[in-house]
């Protein structure tokens, strides 16, 4: 490296300061006018040697700023120029060795010659490497499928970082992808709660009304307190169970719902159940406020023969409901791994926009 | 570019405010000892209601995609939550509006008559869908392609001004 050796120069002028000939001076006339060429650098015709020593570096670190992409800091347009004044250096080096014995009448032209080959990077060994800062190029270069291909050294950088630090990872799809997972475990756990429940339920009443109905009284005064809030669990059961079940579906996907309902999909029959059982379920509100306020009620609200009549149709509906929601859980059970909301979010990074980043892979 | 943190925030607010309306459909006729109870929970479940159609409006205005003007590409992705959030919203004013007149004087009364009950069924049925179409859009909205530059983007972009 030039800049080095022209340092190594400084180092050794500097230990035979005031003990060259001649002919040194002579070679460092000739550089002196190479560097006048400058036009950054209109030298005075016998400055100080410490001034000129700081003009020197005020040039090479102009120079530098103006190459800042050169690996090193070297300027390649130099490189010619410097390759001379170098080795004749080395020759005036051995020179000066050989002249140590001369007087040193001559000082001033000898710091000339000091100041000519001062360098800006201090005095190292020869064989160490270079102090220069390297500045990497955008790309490296990567051996994939036996071939060498570039790669952006940033994207690269990225990924390593994501490789070195697993917080990185952590993105907002991911978090989205954490709620809708344990969403999906509160919706699994409501399906069976759910069909344990409406069973539960339509026993506890078919038990209350006894055999072909003939104690609906019973049924009345024992079941009034639970009417309301049953219909209200059940309400939030199947509004659960219901959201689950699209989120399997992916019933926003109008093509893929259908799709399913076609070809019968789990998922979309459990969706199909649940959401006719919710159906059926909420129209069953008004019978169930009438029950609730039975033992409050007037003649027009339960008018005396009417209980079979009224409870009837309620009995039935529950029934359906319940083997709605029995039949859903089964359904759902047999894939309880189907879920196409989760797919679609998995997928959702990929799938049909690729991203910018993606397409800066340039082979080779 | 939307942040992990933010965005999680964001989402547990808006899961809040869905648990909140889910729980008050489930059990605001259990409690109906005095009508100023239930005034106070349909009032908050209406806020609540437009609280979140607001952020998640916001979180539409937030994105990338809106930002360089291909609003149309958002609304084809989200038109249905906002009509369903609409209808929804509208119902349950309906409804609460309804049941409040009838209940005012006397909480622990029956007040059902068919077009209550039908509104009642339909309110019910629209805070389903409510329910899944706000919560897969909350979801959806952690995509990061809605908050950055991308290729297909720019696609889009240049399909749009064509």
């Amino acid at each position: 490296m030039p800049m080095v050796k022209s340092k190594k120069k400084k180092s050794k002028k500097e230990a035979t300061d005031g003990e060259e000939g001649g002919e040194v001076e002579v070679e460092v006339t000739s550089r002196r006018r190479s560097d006048s060429r400058d036009p950054l650098t209109p030298e005075p015709l016998d400055p100080a040697p410490q001034k000129k020593k700081k003009k020197k570096r005020a040039q090479t670190i102009d120079l530098e700023a103006e190459h800042p992409d050169v690996p090193n800091g070297d300027m390649v347009e130099l490189e010619g120029e410097e390759s001379a004044p170098v080795t004749r250096k080395t020759k005036r080096k051995k020179k000066a060795k050989a002249t140590e014995q001369f007087s040193n009448d001559l000082e001033a032209e000898d710091d000339d010659i000091i100041t000519d080959a001062s360098s800006p990077i201090p005095q190292q060994s020869l064989f160490s490497a270079p102090h220069g800062h390297s500045q990497p190029v955008g790309k490296v270069f990567v051996e994939r499928n036996r071939r060498f291909q570039a790669e952006r050294i940033e994207h690269r950088r990225h990924s390593e970082d994501e490789y070195m630090d697993p917080r990185q990872i952590w993105t907002t799809r991911d978090v989205a992808m954490k709620v809708h997972s344990s969403f999906r475990v509160l919706g699994l756990f409501s399906h069976g709660f759910l069909a344990g429940y409406a069973v539960w339920n339509i026993i506890v009443v078919y038990v209350l009304a006894g055999e072909q109905m003939t104690t609906l009284q019973n049924l009345l005064q024992q079941y009034h307190l639970l009417a309301y809030p049953a219909q209200s669990l059940l309400y939030l059961l199947l509004v659960l169970s219901t959201v689950s079940a699209f989120d399997r579906v992916n019933l926003a996907k109008a093509s893929m719902a259908l799709r399913g309902f076609v070809t019968l999909d789990p998922a979309a029959l459990a969706s199909f159940l649940y959401f006719i059982a919710l159906i059926l379920s909420l129209s069953q509100q008004m019978t169930s406020d009438r029950i609730n306020l039975y033992p409050t009620a007037n003649e027009t609200l339960w008018p005396p023969g009417s209980e079979q009549q009224i409870l009837r149709p309620w009995m039935v509906v529950n029934l359906v409901v319940a083997i709605l929601v029995g039949l859903a859980w089964a359904v759902v059970s047999t894939r309880p791994d189907i879920d196409y909301t989760e797919e679609f979010l998995v997928t959702m990074e990929v799938e049909g926009y690729p991203r910018a980043e993606d397409n800066l892979d340039i082979p080779a | 570019m939307l942040q992990t943190g933010n965005f999680s925030l964001v989402l547990l607010i808006q899961l809040t405010l869905l648990a909140y309306d889910l729980f008050v459909n489930s059990f605001s006729e259990l409690l109906r000892g005095a009508p100023v109870i239930q005034l106070v929970l349909f009032i908050m479940q209406d806020i609540a209601i437009l609280f979140n159609v607001i952020i998640i409006l916001l979180m539409l205005f937030n994105t990338y995609v809106f930002q360089v003007g291909l609003v149309s590409l958002l609304l084809e992705r989200f038109r249905a939550l906002l009509i369903i959030s609409a209808l929804y919203l509208t119902l349950s004013i309906c409804f609460h509006c309804w049941a409040l007149n009838l209940r005012w004087f006397q909480s622990n009364r029956f007040i059902w008559t068919d077009g209550l009950q039908a509104l009642f069924v339909f309110q019910r049925t629209a805070a389903v869908l409510y329910y899944y179409f706000y919560k897969r859009t909350a979801e959806c909205m952690g995509d990061p392609r809605l908050y950055e530059d991308s290729l297909w983007l720019r696609n889009i972009f240049t399909r749009a001004r064509q």
